[in-house]
């Protein structure tokens, strides 16, 4: 049986190179996910082990509460006084303040230093002890002492030509100061920059001034001296300084600071472990496909085997066995693959602005283990239904004459499908108009897919026939094409629901977002008056000074300037965003539909929330809400106002700009409004701005149009992320038609040299299986389109709470997918139409 | 079977050759240096227009390989091969694929008709394939010649084999070639199927004019021929004339001992 499997997987070297390659590109994208992010994760070790390799021990404000959105805990400044006491402990060699803060380098020219994709810039007290610097060095030059002297990190030098002894301004939360160049930082092994971060370097007073508070810190770092363990340090340390402050090992800091990191790009890693899963799910597809077809042609070879004495299970394992080296093969290859596919999702991530550290691949033993795994077990249970079914032939059917016939799909899928279908749309249903919750939501989704993937069978014919209205003019071959695409419906729509899943991805996502773009503008008309938008440069850059207000208050034809802010906090016991407004100015731009109390009123001491939150909460306009704020603890809140809902404010809770300072400590400015004086030209206005602006490289300035576009930008950007990652699923359903194609071409060898011998032309034969191959591509696209526009639908609607008030559907552009998957239909078919022209007339039509 | 109620084609008036189909000096090889076969060795041979035609030998005789050659459906090593004045070894793949469906009617052993097809679907597909309407009472009066007027809108998986075969049959005739081959039409019928498919190509020669050439190993189908040419060896050892079953099996008789 062993001679038999393998001569027969050699016999087919088509049929094997296919559902290699498409188990391999699923398994690619696996291997390519699984050593992106262990390097990602490797490179964050990296870069805090280096930063903290030399801190023994660390003292800081205990945070009132850990946040749990991923960003790591804020916490609150620590007095510089606590600094004497740490240095009188014993055992501790050296111990300084650090302060971290926001600091945007400009290059000699005054242009902004911005970071690919919105990675932080950052600025930091650069210790004078040595050690206490970690892995950073000074790669030129010398550490900053004076309050006018900065080092920058070695990158930004480099590549914006910022030379040693330059003067550059360097903007900060608060005013712009002007520093001297004098000297460039590296992080050991050659590494230039904190995984794409910019990096500002002052002495610690400085530090102090520019990026926190004066007579503050950040936090204390603390080295041993020799013999005393970093434990041993922490706990000396716990027992002098004040209450309300903690010393933590520096390995701890470390490992928290990684894991907040991490936990941050999580989200990477699971939107890449989805893309895998989708393409393994339509490879399997594939391979479903060909053990099934394999299974039908080789009736008669296995009915042989069993007539001459196979035993069922020696048939089956022999099927099994095939498909197990098939996986093996196909995985090997995948996870080779894979390395390239790492690589090149590098390079797509940094193309679409999402900046991650990075070290050379890290490819592990237990990464080619889960590869092969996966690869291995999806192709075994694929071909598990197929090899059963081989085991029923009966040896009679050896003797059987062969004739590709038509298939039926059965009663009972059309009725399972349905009621699957059926279930799905219920769950979905209750989740959209009753309180069915995401959870239903999500469930509904998956049984509606499942559903049609089940009943696709079914709709194959009508669906042929419907597509087929318009082949039927181009004469024969395409009808030809239709009639051969329906032959066995269940092939076709294993075929063609490959596609389906990646285009119901591509279109729901689609609708999804053309969905948020109206919603954005409509909210924009709805809610927002404002004639001028100050915005950051960069659409992912987490704010701008709010240094920049005052320059744009002062330009003329400027009447008002509302900014806003946003911040996380803990609100009734629930950690949730918040918005922050100026309530001097918002009711002039902003819209939020206020029910009770006044926009104006909110002062200091309160908050603003939503009906749905005041309802939830049983909160009227004068009750208490206790708010937390990692940096400041706990405060308790008066509601000055009631809104309708999220729409331009996207939260639940709102504050006043001056309370959110007061609370969470100085903030940056997310954006701004700007109304204009009556009777002046606003495109002036915004020249005018534009020049202010010239000294506030974060800020820049846009109307209503610029605005909106920047908005969606960032929007497209993120879809075609994903319509790249989901091509690749496409591609392998393409893989699919060409396997399923190569062997209906193979199968039908009989029937193609009859019509070649009774006179259809090479030429009309490569158009009939083009035409097929356009069929089946057609159900799988529309179908696929038909489903997305549903579930893009649905999703709007279920985040109808959240702001997405509009419903787009981007008919043009689902035209276009449509239109790309059978094109790209007909160029698969472009293989095995040249392999059926081809076909020996003689050899086809004469009995042997 | 009778086909008195048929206009004679048309094409009997625009073809002035004598002979429907030639063979000159024509080779067949297989194979290089020792390992060469000769199917078909220096046969030349003139099919008459108007005439059944049947090829007989034993296996290996080169007589089915004669046959492709005529029809167009093999190339021969060397010689030529005319289709009336065409001289069609020289055809391109695309011309010689026209010609066969334009001017030539098959029928195979088996696997003559396209399963997703229905029999009246299948009796016109040439005529579809070229993208030509085909005459409908033309159609008809073949489909009732050949008794399938109530089998139409079967599919050939419910058609018996002799149904199958006539269908074929239809097929060949329905586009009025000049010439029809038939490659061991009878040789999957029980005999009752094959006597009435072989009379049917009978009357079609008689009552229409029709040439037809046929390839068979059996010396019944052979009597309804006009002509018999037996191959020996890839070369025409004999011919017979309106000879009679048992005249044909005499002779296979003696070629044999």
């Amino acid at each position: 049986m062993f001679t038999a499997t393998f001569r027969s997987m050699v016999a087919h070297k088509l049929r094997l190179l296919l559902t290699t390659a498409s188990i391999a590109l699923g398994v690619a994208l696996l291997a390519g996910t699984l050593i992106l992010t262990n390097t990602m994760g490797i490179a964050f070790d990296m870069l805090f082990g280096k930063i903290g390799s030399g801190t023994d021990a660390v003292v800081r404000t205990e945070a009132p509460y850990t946040q749990t959105d991923g960003v790591g805990t804020n916490r609150g400044p620590i007095d510089a006084a606590v600094l004497d006491q740490v240095r009188q402990v014993d055992g501790v060699r050296a111990a300084e303040g650090s302060v971290q803060g926001y600091a945007l380098l400009t290059d000699t020219h005054g242009r902004a230093v911005t970071t690919n994709g919105g990675a932080p810039t950052n600025g930091y007290s650069m210790p004078s002890d040595k050690e206490l610097r970690g892995d950073v060095e000074l790669l030129s030059g010398h550490a900053p002492t004076t309050a006018h002297e900065v080092a920058i990190d070695a990158t930004s030098a480099e590549k914006h030509h910022i030379p040693l002894g330059a003067t550059i301004k360097v903007l900060f939360q608060g005013p712009t100061q002007e520093f001297t160049v004098v000297g460039t930082v590296g992080y050991g092994d050659g590494i230039k920059d904190l995984g794409g971060t910019t990096s500002a370097y002052f002495d610690p007073a400085t530090a102090q001034q520019v990026l926190g508070t004066p007579g503050k810190f950040d936090l204390i770092q603390v080295s041993a001296e020799k013999g005393v363990s970093q434990a041993q340090l922490a706990k000396r340390l716990s027992q002098v300084i004040p209450a309300g402050t903690e010393a933590v090992t520096g390995a701890a800091v470390a490992k928290e600071n990684a894991d907040a990191t991490k936990s941050n790009f999580q989200i990477v890693g699971i939107l890449f472990g989805i893309f895998a899963g989708i393409a393994l799910f339509v490879g399997s597809f594939i391979i479903w496909n060909t053990f099934t077809m394999t299974v039908t042609q080789r009736s008669r070879e296995i009915a042989l085997l069993r007539a001459i004495g196979a035993k069922r299970r020696q048939v089956l394992g022999s099927l099994l066995l095939e498909a197990l080296g098939l996986g093996v093969l196909a995985s090997a290859a995948g996870f080779a693959l894979g390395i390239g596919v790492a690589k090149g999702l590098k390079w797509l991530m940094d193309s679409v602005g999402l900046a991650l550290p990075f070290t050379s691949l890290q490819i592990e033993a237990s990464q080619v283990l889960i590869c092969l795994a996966v690869g291995v077990g999806v192709t075994v249970a694929s071909a598990m239904v197929p090899a059963r079914r081989a085991t029923k032939v009966l040896p009679i059917e050896a003797l059987r004459e062969s004739a590709p016939g038509t298939e039926t799909p059965s009663k009972r899928r059309t009725v399972v499908g349905l009621a699957v279908i059926a279930a799905g749309a219920a769950g979905l249903l209750d989740a959209l108009y009753a309180d069915g919750g995401m959870k239903v939501f999500g469930l509904g989704l998956a049984a509606a897919m499942v559903g049609v993937i089940i009943a696709l069978p079914v709709a194959v014919r009508p669906m042929a026939r419907a597509i087929g209205v318009p082949l039927r003019l181009r004469g024969l071959p395409a009808e030809l094409a239709e009639q051969n695409a329906t032959r066995n419906p269940k092939r076709t729509s294993a075929t063609a629901a490959a596609l389906m899943i990646g285009l119901t991805l591509v279109v729901s996502m689609g609708v999804f977002a053309s969905s948020l773009k109206a919603s954005f503008g409509d909210v924009l008309s709805d809610q927002v008056d404002a004639d001028l938008y100050v915005v950051t440069s960069s659409a992912q850059a987490p704010g701008y000074s709010p240094s920049v207000l005052a320059a744009v208050a002062n330009t003329d034809g400027v009447d008002k300037v509302s900014a806003t802010g946003w911040g996380m906090a803990r609100f009734d016991g629930q950690d949730t965003g918040y918005s922050s407004i100026d309530p001097d100015t918002a009711a002039e731009v902003l819209n939020v539909g206020v029910t009770q109390g006044s926009l104006a009123d909110l002062g200091p001491d309160d908050v603003m929330v939503t009906k749905s939150a005041a309802t939830a909460h049983g909160w009227k306009v004068g009750d208490t809400v206790t708010s937390e704020f990692a940096e400041t603890g706990t405060h308790q809140l008066h509601v000055a106002a009631i809104y309708k809902g999220k729409g331009w404010i996207s939260d639940d809770f709102v504050v006043s700009r001056a309370a959110q300072d007061a609370l969470a400590g100085p903030q940056l400015v997310t954006g701004a409004f700007v109304t204009i004086a009556a009777g002046v030209d606003r495109a002036e206005v915004q020249d005018g701005i534009s020049a202010a602006l010239a000294d506030h490289p974060d800020a820049k300035v846009l109307d209503r149009a610029g605005f909106e576009k920047e908005a969606s930008g960032f929007i497209d950007q993120l879809l075609t992320f994903m319509t790249v990652m989901l091509a690749l699923a496409v591609m392998i359903a393409l893989l699919g038609i060409v396997n399923t194609l190569a062997l209906s071409v193979f199968e039908r060898t009989r029937e193609l040299g009859l019509l070649r011998a009774v006179g259809m032309t090479r030429g009309q034969v490569r158009a009939m299986v083009r035409w097929e191959s356009a069929v089946i591509s057609l159900i799988g696209a529309v179908s696929g389109a038909a489903l997305g526009i549903g579930i893009g639908l649905a999703m709007s609607q279920v985040l109808k709470d959240e702001g997405i008030k509009s419903i787009s559907i981007p008919v043009a552009q689902i035209a276009v997918y449509v239109a790309v998957a059978a094109v790209a239909g007909v160029v698969a078919a472009l293989g095995p139409a040249r392999a059926a022209a081809k076909v020996d007339v003689l050899k086809a039509v004469v009995t042997d | 079977m009778s086909l008195t109620t048929l206009t004679t084609p048309h094409h009997a008036t625009t073809v002035t050759s004598a002979a429907a189909a030639r063979a000159v000096n024509v080779a067949k090889r297989y194979g290089a240096g020792d390992a060469t076969v000769t199917a078909l060795d220096d046969v030349s041979v003139a099919v008459d227009r108007g005439r059944f035609t049947a090829i007989m030998g034993p296996s290996g005789s080169g007589k089915s390989t004669l046959l492709h050659v005529l029809a167009g459906l093999d190339r021969p090593t060397s010689g030529e091969v005319y289709l009336g004045d065409t001289e069609i070894t020289s055809l391109r793949d695309k011309r010689l694929t026209m010609l066969r469906r334009d001017r030539i009617g098959f029928i195979f052993q088996s696997f003559n008709l396209l399963p997703t097809l229905t029999a009246a679907e299948n009796i016109v597909l040439p005529m579809r394939i070229a993208g030509r309407k085909p005459d409908p009472d033309w159609v008809a009066s073949i489909v009732d010649t050949v008794g399938l007027s109530d089998r139409l809108e079967h599919r050939p998986a419910q058609l018996s084999g002799g149904q199958q075969q006539r269908v074929a049959a239809a097929r060949a005739l329905a586009s009025r070639p000049e010439i029809v081959f038939a490659d061991e039409p009878t040789g999957a019928l029980d005999s009752r199927s094959g006597a009435e498919l072989l009379g049917f190509l009978r009357s079609a020669v008689d009552e229409l004019g029709q040439t037809v050439v046929m390839v068979t190993h059996d010396p019944k189908a052979a009597g309804y021929a006009d002509r018999v040419l037996f191959l020996a060896d890839g070369r025409i050892a004999d011919e017979m004339h309106a000879p009679s079953a048992e005249d044909v099996l005499d002779y296979m008789k003696n070629l044999g001992a």
